[in-house]
């Protein structure tokens, strides 16, 4: 007989454990245990509970089997183990608490802890209601579900245009006769609005009525498909769906000055027309994809762009980390794929395939995502032309240069030496080093006389533009690293001088805003001057020994313990000049031929203002006191044996460089070369707010809730959409968000297909008024089905094949017939269709919001028309969607005309109708502005006869000719307006401009 | 589309149509195609709406006080935290509020005493509110999960702490309609913004239509655009307005499907009207002399929050459903930050003595004023804050923010006047008996206006939405 194994032992004493405990266990439960069950959790736990609709978590307590089945928040007893089991929990109120009416008796406590000890003997029978059990959700039905399956294109119709055979046949199905073709001002109307959000102007107009050539519509699609302001306006209906704003809303609400440039990447891309899976990849990775540019920054604006507290306690500080991670992860789901995934986070999606691993999965691989903010340069190619040009520019003085050091300079260094060489003083204690190279990563350094690193003002750090509240941008820390050369040897120290100067925050000496600094770590490098030496770098190790005013809990020895965690702080108290003294552990022998020392800085947040650093050659420990000198001499004594022989030529130019100073002729040369490089062009950078290095692992929560995980999660992807083999997870050495942009984009295996039908379907519900599949944010099983499943279908994979571009997909719909009906309403179809979900005629549409002013701004002729950069306010002429979005100050004329709350990712929005948008069409001093302007536009000169001008207004405003009778009407209105008026009827045109502003027409597109 | 109605409004099959026949208010071309009450629901979301049952409350006005006064200074008396002075609070928790707490009780400075039938025991700061203290029902038993004044105003007045859902106002609202189409439904009054700002009187994702009209008491014109335009007389616009009627109904004529014209059409007539309905809802100098000095006009330490007041209750007689009033700092150089009044976190008496003199003498004059008219039948008035405060000391003086317990009173119709319903423990440190989230607090108050929380709501990105999210309980022993 084969030995037990240990589940069988288990399963015995399981069954064992009841038969040991009772009669006590029983007689526990029957004293104690049920008339409190009864008592205190019967109301929201038992199938009596259930039937009056009041069973509360899936629990029922009213059975054995339902204390052993457990509830949604997973099994309520561990027989035997009371300190385990989530019902004795809840009672102590750890976690959960319950009964909600308030905490039972202690004593009652401690009964229930005894009797799960014992192991829960309970003699009631009935069934663990089936309602308890979680409805399973079977990914592999998952993935036959319509939206998750493979792109399969049927047999495409024969017609010109592929649309209009699938849209013909669901129309010949049901006997729909499409409308005929809108009017041709009508059409161009729609084609304007929709492509670039502006009106068409008259001159435009006349143009498009008087091309009578089969192409001329065509023309007209590809002439606004590649106009700049395309871009402004189909990045206004992504930016719905990606919840842009540009401030964390909540307590303070705090303005993200840099999140800007999200915006501006959105509409860039749409105008250049990328590739949409490229445009997708970089929003979710782009930083890691293209770290070095700004456009990989600007996208991951996305991610981060939700509402984040700008108040955080240590109660709730982990709560608000994953509601961010869900923020990201609902509108990754809406915007992209079409899915309602927030849903997940508390319990396994009731209608769509997505179980909790799935959630925990994707929010795991955005678990090192925080916000932050990056200096970036602007325009990083206009940046490199300038570099080359100024490279270009140096080589006259660089050669010339060279040429007095192989010439010239050996001649007069050594007859200057012979005379003054020894005259010159011992080197002085301390020697200041002057930089021959100095760059930092958020700021701009300049050398000035005698070698003081100063931080010069260019660029604003982050301190000063940073937001009342808001915590210091994580991972944003600065780094200095200037460059040295010598030709001494045996140094063994470096000191630090730190100047207090009116220039910086308190005086300095620290760039922060209280003018201190935190300096995390200090690493020094040697290596040899000659680039061909093979000697490698040596790491020097330093001691602190020195610092003034030191604050010994943050010491000047955590720059040098190897922790970036811990740094050397100094405050501006004293304002006053600081200093430091680092020895090296032995002296550093270096070379005859010279030494490159390379001193790295790295701080928590901002740099020091002001730095001097100085060296020694004096052995044994450095002391404060003594004189200091720049290093030129001290160099000429250690390179003169040197000078007799040919020299190399990095040996000439140090020569040169430390010759400068005693000779003017080799100062002339030197000079030039310096002041050419001080003169290099520096990028254009800018404050990008983005995604930064940061955040924690993610845990399982049972219910949504912190206080109850469940162990750690990995990084993965929704398994629904996956046809890969195993499960969908990040491969080893791949960023998790690089893997997730890469499953979102993968044709063959991953969400590629759905990603490619959300984005199709968008374009046509933008250009129809509602998509093929009208919930455009939700693809899943509460969503609504396609109405012309193949025609989605057959526009996705054309999208896919034709490299994922958009603007083919445009024309091809706009050059459809269907898309060219009038909105004419035929009584028939009507009665068939009213909901026109067959296409078959147009329906007028109202403008949105943003097209709305817009057009206001066009029909006055003030539309400004400049693209890109910070928001503006609305006293502002630009188009609406530079227009600031701060989440507690929407702008009135924005949300009054529906523009959304950009909290969640929106799909479509609303179209309301309320009287306070006709009180901004008939008072404010927007409208009546442009109502004067316009009628200026219409009469340039005042004696032109009135019909004209009311004619000009019509087609400005409205694209289109007055009817004879409404022409008359307005000149009788003018007539009426103008009576008693001595300003020869301009107030009266300005009031027949505002009625023209105020017409249904103005806001409507057929 | 994505407006949809209460459920029980929209017919199955139908909701996209009635969607897309428009929001508008006037007459439906095709509602011979639907069934009235939905055509009604589509063509005018205001419209009054019949409840779920007959409601008592038709109006609710809710004086929010700004920055969260502390429990056990107000309503919720504690004799044993008078006692125990300075000694160790048990079971307290410093990471309650938002900065740390001593740890130490910390008693109320106030001179209390028990007032009316109830008995019920009030601070001196209340000498005017502690006469009507057989009205107000008393929830002791209140608490939320957010302690920070943005985060937790969220969650009291949209049900989750996250950003971007309806507040009740907007639920409200979207619920029952309006009782008066010349007028907003909703109105917020605020002096300095409340943090959080919209987000606490948004409409979320329900249409913008359903958003809170703001009051801003320092702004001279009170609601934007309504005043005609400088060069426009009356009849000249009206000559307009008549143009535009006429030019848009030809429009209109050809474009059947499009009801949303007509209502456009109509909603220049109810603006035109609201010209001149809003000012005259607005203008306290109707009032008489003695109603002025009854709510404390001339009273400088109270007159912003006694104008809020007498406002609220004009624009309730003439049907506005939901007046909320954040209340804002009293005069100038109290020591109260403007945004956050209550906020005692320094010098507890110092603050609530002022906060008291700038709120107690309007908010009795408007309990008062709605019983003379009868109006108090009909209308809920309620006093609370976003959170209580710590029963043990922040420095000397002062108290943090506390989630975990504190005390809001409705008075007037639907409820029990003069009940203490639920309890904090002792020291006023937590709720502890009978526990009211925010959440049950909701779901009794739709209750009252006739509205079944569970019933109303509204689908958004894939999931039905409420008020509620998954919880609420109506607390059917606080309803009259």
């Amino acid at each position: 007989m084969k030995p037990f194994t240990p589940a069988i032992i288990a399963m015995l004493a399981a069954l064992a454990a009841p038969a040991r405990a009772e009669p006590e266990g029983l007689k526990l439960f029957e004293e104690k245990i049920r008339p409190a069950l009864v008592k205190h959790c019967y109301a929201c736990h038992s199938a009596q509970a259930r039937d009056a609709k009041k069973l509360k978590g899936g629990l029922y307590l009213d059975s054995a089997a339902g204390v052993a089945a457990g509830g949604e928040s997973g099994p309520v007893i561990v027989k035997g183990k009371s300190k385990e089991s989530l019902l004795v929990k809840s009672l102590r109120h750890e976690g959960l608490e319950m009964p909600p009416s308030g905490k039972l008796p202690d004593d009652l406590i401690a009964d229930f802890a005894k009797w799960i000890d014992m192991g829960a003997p309970d003699p009631r029978t009935g069934e663990a209601a089936l309602a308890s059990k979680q409805r399973s959700i079977s990914v592999e039905d998952g993935r036959n579900w319509w939206a998750f399956r493979p792109l399969a294109v049927s047999k495409v119709p024969a017609t010109d245009n592929p649309v209009d055979g699938y849209i013909r046949a669901a129309q010949q199905a049901k006997g729909i006769k499409p409308a005929p073709r809108a009017a041709k001002e009508k059409l161009l109307r729609r084609a304007y609005f929709d492509l670039i959000g502006l009106p068409p102007t008259p001159a435009q107009l006349e143009s498009f009525l008087g091309d009578s050539s089969p192409g001329a519509f065509e023309k007209v699609i590809n002439d606004l498909l590649s106009h700049s302001a395309h871009g402004e306006r189909w990045a206004r209906h992504w930016l719905d769906t990606a919840r842009y704003a540009e401030s964390g809303g909540y307590e303070f609400d705090g303005f993200r000055p840099g999140a800007y440039h999200y915006r501006d990447w959105v509409i860039k891309a749409l105008n250049a027309d990328m590739p949409y899976d490229e445009f997708i990849r970089l929003q979710l990775a782009g930083d890691l994809l293209k770290p070095e540019s700004i456009d990989g920054a600007a996208a991951t604006g996305f991610l981060v762009a939700g509402p984040f507290p700008g108040q955080i306690t240590a109660k709730t500080v982990e709560r608000i980390r994953y509601d961010q991670l869900d923020d990201m992860l609902m509108t990754i789901g809406g915007s992209m794929l079409g899915l309602t995934i927030g849903c997940v986070r508390c319990h396994e999606h009731k209608y769509d395939p997505i179980p909790h691993k799935d959630y925990y999965g994707l929010a795991s691989a955005l678990a090192r995502t925080v916000q932050g903010t990056k200096n970036m340069d602007i325009d990083p190619e206009a940046t490199a032309r300038a570099l080359e040009t100024h490279k270009v520019q140096g080589e006259a003085p660089r050669t010339a240069l060279e040429g007095f050091v192989s010439t010239q300079l050996p001649g007069r260094f050594s007859a200057w030496a012979k005379a003054e060489l020894s005259k010159l003083p011992p080197a002085p204690r301390w020697q200041w080093l002057e930089p021959v190279a100095y760059e930092a990563e958020r700021s701009f350094l300049k050398s000035t006389a005698g070698g003081v690193i100063a931080h010069d003002g260019n660029i604003t750090p982050g301190a000063a533009r940073r937001q009342r509240g808001r915590p210091a941008a994580a991972g944003a820390g600065e780094h200095f690293r200037l460059t040295f050369q010598t030709h001494q040897q045996n140094l063994t120290a470096l000191r630090f001088d730190l100047f207090a100067d009116k220039a910086l925050p308190q005086r300095g000496p620290g760039l922060n805003a209280d003018g201190s600094f935190q300096l995390a770590e200090i690493t020094l490098q040697a290596r040899p001057l000659d680039p061909a030496s093979k000697a490698a770098p040596v790491k020097v190790k330093l001691k602190a020994a020195y610092a003034a005013a030191e604050d010994p809990n943050q010491p000047l020895a955590n720059a040098l313990d190897g922790k970036p965690a811990t740094a050397w702080v100094v405050k501006a108290t004293a304002k006053r000049d600081n200093a430091a003294i680092l020895e090296f552990d032995s002296p550093l022998a270096g070379s005859a031929e010279g030494t490159v020392l390379e001193l790295d800085l790295v701080f928590k947040d901002q740099g020091i203002g002001r730095l001097r650093v100085s060296a020694t050659t004096e052995p044994g420990p450095a002391t404060w006191a003594g004189d200091t000198a720049g290093q030129h001499d001290s160099e000429l004594k250690a390179l003169a044996p040197l000078a007799s022989k040919p020299m190399p030529g990095q040996v000439g130019l140090s020569l040169a460089r430390w010759f400068a100073p005693r000779d003017a002729e080799t100062a002339k040369f030197v000079r030039a070369v310096r002041d050419h490089e001080a003169a290099a062009p520096r990028p254009n950078m800018a404050e990008v707010y983005t995604t930064a290095a940061g955040g924690q692992d993610v845990y399982f929560l049972r219910r949504g809730e912190v206080d109850n995980k469940q162990g750690k999660a990995e990084p993965g992807f929704v398994q629904a959409l996956w046809r890969g083999a195993g499960a969908p997870v990040a491969r080893q050495g791949v960023e998790p968000r690089v893997a997730l942009a890469e499953w979102m984009t993968d044709m063959n295996s991953g969400a590629g297909p759905l990603l490619a039908r959300v984005i199709v379907n968008r374009l046509w519900q933008h250009h129809f008024g509602r998509g093929i599949v009208a919930t455009p944010n939700d693809f899943g099983a509460q969503g609504e089905r396609p109405s012309h499943p193949e025609l989605l279908e057959y526009l996705a994979s054309e999208l896919v094949k034709g490299g994922w571009r958009l603007k083919p997909i445009h024309r091809m719909i706009m050059l459809s017939e269907t898309f060219r009906q009038s909105h004419e309403a035929d009584p028939a179809n009507l009665a068939v269709d009213p909901e026109n979900k067959l296409f078959w005629h147009h329906r007028p549409r109202r403008l949105e919001a943003e097209a709305i002013r817009d057009a206001l701004l066009a029909a006055g002729g003030n539309l400004d028309p400049a693209m890109y950069g910070p928001s503006v306010l609305d006293n502002s002429m630009r188009r609406s969607i530079y227009l600031r979005v701060k989440r507690s100050e929407l702008l009135q004329v924005m949300t009054v005309f529906d523009a959304p709350e950009p909290t969640a990712s929106i799909g479509e929005r609303p179209v309301t109708t309320v009287p306070t948008q006709a009180l901004v069409m008939m008072n404010s001093s927007l409208v009546r502005q442009q109502a004067e302007k316009l009628a200026d536009r219409a009469r340039p000169s005042p004696g032109e006869p009135v019909a004209m001008s009311v004619e000009r207004a019509y087609r400005i405003a409205l694209g289109r000719d007055p009817s004879p009778a409404e022409s008359q009407r307005m000149t009788a209105f003018l007539a009426a307006q103008a009576v008693g008026s001595s300003d020869s009827g301009r107030k009266a045109l300005v009031e027949c401009c505002h009625t023209l502003l105020c017409l249904n027409e103005f806001v409507y597109v057929d | 589309m994505p407006n949809n109605f209460p459920s029980r409004l929209a017919l199955p099959g139908r909701r996209r149509f009635l969607a897309e026949a428009g929001l508008g208010f006037g007459t439906l071309a095709l509602s011979n195609l639907l069934g009235e009450e939905a055509a009604a629901a589509a063509a005018a979301p205001l419209a009054p709406k019949s409840p779920h049952y007959p409601g008592k409350v038709k109006s609710i006005i809710w004086l929010f006080m700004t920055g969260g006064p502390s429990q056990v200074d107000t309503w919720d008396y504690k004799p044993e935290l008078q006692k125990r002075d300075g000694q160790p609070l048990a079971g307290a928790d410093p990471k309650t509020g938002f900065f740390t707490t001593s740890g130490k009780c910390l008693a109320s400075p106030f001179k209390w005493a028990q007032h009316g039938k109830s008995g019920t025991w009030v601070p001196e700061i209340f000498p005017y509110l502690s006469r009507h203290v057989d009205k107000m029902c008393f929830l002791h038993s209140m608490h939320l999960r957010q302690n920070n004044h943005a985060p937790a105003s969220i969650e009291l007045m949209c049900g989750t702490n996250r950003p971007g859902l309806p507040a009740l106002g907007a639920w409200e609202t979207y619920g029952l309609g309006a009782l008066n189409s010349n007028l907003p439904a909703y109105v917020v009054m605020h002096d300095t913004r409340p943090r959080g700002d919209d987000q606490i009187w948004s409409a979320g994702f329900l249409p913008k239509t359903f958003q809170a009209m703001a009051l801003d008491s320092r702004r001279k014109e009170a609601i934007d655009n309504l005043a005609r335009g400088a060069a426009h007389s009356d009849p000249q616009q009206r000559a307009q307005l008549d143009l535009i009627r006429e030019l848009n109904r030809e429009h209109a004529s050809t474009r059947q499907t499009q009801a949303d014209l007509a209502a456009r059409i109509d909603s220049y007539e109810l603006a035109y009207r609201m010209q001149m309905a809003a000012p005259e809802a607005l203008d306290l100098s109707r009032e008489s002399a003695m109603t002025q000095a009854m709510y404390g006009l001339e009273r400088p330490e109270c007159a912003t929050f006694a104008r809020q007041c007498l406002l609220a209750r004009r624009l309730v007689e003439r049907g506005v459903r939901f007046v909320q009033i954040f209340a804002g700092k009293g005069v100038a150089g109290d020591g109260s930050v403007g945004d956050v009044p209550w906020d005692c976190h320094s010098d507890l008496q110092s603050n609530h003595r002022s906060c008291g003199l700038h709120t107690d003498q309007p908010a009795a004059a408007l309990l008062a004023d709605l019983e003379s008219r009868g109006m108090l039948d009909s209308t809920l008035v309620i006093w609370g804050g976003e959170f209580g405060r710590t029963s043990d000391s922040q420095g000397a003086k002062g108290r943090d923010h506390n989630p975990n317990g504190f005390t809001i009173w409705m008075a007037g119709a639907g409820v029990k006047g003069g009940l203490h319903y639920g309890a904090t423990d002792p020291f006023g440190y937590k709720a502890v008996e009978k526990k009211v989230h925010v959440n049950d607090l909701h779901a009794t108050l739709l209750h009252m206006m006739g509205i079944d929380h569970l019933k109303l709501t509204h689908r958004f990105n894939g999931r039905d939405f409420r008020l509620t999210d998954v919880g609420g309980e109506v607390l059917s022993e606080v309803l009259a």
